[in-house]
């Protein structure tokens, strides 16, 4: 019964930010939105954590499981990734440490370098 | 091929990243946790079984469909974490906020910059735009914008296995010790893979890390479907 509880909550917000997106025509993605108007229900004490543990604790443990396939797709790409390999190299170093150093420095900046407590 | 192929979808993705992530589970040290997680590895060796097999792709990702499937109600299911990490941190939030915003930030205007000086096509700039951030979002965010979700998924977890390596290095060179820094630097900018491996090195810059990604994943969903039109715009 709590599994199936806890299925419908997540299930009813999949659903509802599905119909939004598509009355309001909207690009922005349903599944993010569900996952916004989930978190306002948890902020809010409309749903409980225990309410929603039994199914989102394996749904979220097991998580890799479901984006795998859609990873493998990379090879119906290899021809464009051997195309532009020199611009994927430098996003891949440039785009991660310059946002490590930012935000790095920036924390650092207001709570020092050493550990503040 | 005439072959039904189907047990070299689902069994093998089950089997393959269970052993994977049992392997990865043993390792102590941050850069060997890094360098052997579980999800890079399973997603390399299937597509070398495609590739070297000679297999489309398409009748992998049909078979393959009720995993997929799962996908939208896992990403629903973040709302958890997210929840959970909310309450940890109230204190440091403001600051914890805007450096993750920027870090988002950051990331789709430093990428598309780049495209924009190599001249990319529209679709790479697009798989490119959402880097920041757990994988799941990441795919349903290029895919949104247009990009190709599978190149952007590679890009993301492949940073942050070079995260899970280097971090630390980056940090003692910039002589910057506190747990805060480091973790919500590690955890927006490499997310699941280099905050797993920074958990193992430190756990307390690692607890920062796992707010700092919920965190992202949140505002990447806000930031970067109405920032990317808006750069595109600006730099045709």
């Amino acid at each position: 019964m709590k599994y199936l509880f806890s299925s419908a909550i997540i299930l009813a917000c999949l659903a509802v930010a599905k119909y939004l997106s598509l009355l309001l025509n909207s690009s922005f993605p349903a599944p993010l939105l569900a996952m916004v108007m989930l978190l306002l229900l948890l902020l809010t004490g409309v749903v409980k954590e225990h309410q929603l543990k039994p199914t989102a604790s394996p749904l979220l443990n097991y998580m890799p499981l479901f984006f795998i396939p859609a990873g493998v797709g990379i090879v119906e790409h290899l021809g464009l990734i051997g195309q532009h390999w020199s611009l994927l190299l430098t996003v891949f170093i440039i785009v991660p440490l310059s946002s490590v150093l930012l935000i790095g420095g920036v924390i650092a900046y207001f709570k020092g370098r050493e550990n503040d407590d | 091929m005439t072959t039904n192929l189907w047990w070299l979808s689902v069994p093998v993705i089950i089997c393959l990243f269970l052993l994977l992530r049992v392997l990865n589970n043993k390792t102590t040290h941050g850069v060997s946790k890094a360098l052997s997680n579980p999800v890079c590895w399973a997603i390399l060796i299937i597509a070398a079984l495609l590739v070297t097999l000679d297999l489309p792709y398409a009748p992998f990702a049909e078979h393959s469909k009720i995993l997929s499937w799962l996908l939208e109600p896992a990403i629903v299911a973040l709302a958890l974490p997210l929840y959970q990490q909310f309450v940890h941190v109230r204190r440091n939030l403001l600051l914890i906020v805007i450096s993750c915003s920027l870090g988002v930030i950051n990331a789709t205007v430093v990428a598309s910059l780049i495209c924009y000086f190599f001249a990319a096509p529209a679709e790479l700039s697009a798989s490119l735009a959402s880097l920041s951030v757990t994988t799941p979002i990441t795919l349903i965010v290029t895919d949104a914008l247009g990009g190709i979700p599978s190149l952007a998924a590679a890009m993301v977890i492949f940073i942050g296995v070079l995260g899970g390596i280097f971090g630390n290095l980056i940090f003692s060179l910039l002589n910057i010790r506190n747990a805060q820094a480091k973790g919500v630097a590690i955890g927006t900018a490499c997310h699941a893979i280099g905050t797993a491996s920074l958990i193992t090195e430190e756990a307390k810059a690692g607890a920062f890390a796992s707010v700092a990604m919920a965190l992202s994943a949140l505002l990447s969903a806000i930031i970067v479907p109405l920032l990317y039109p808006v750069l595109q715009h600006a730099l045709v």
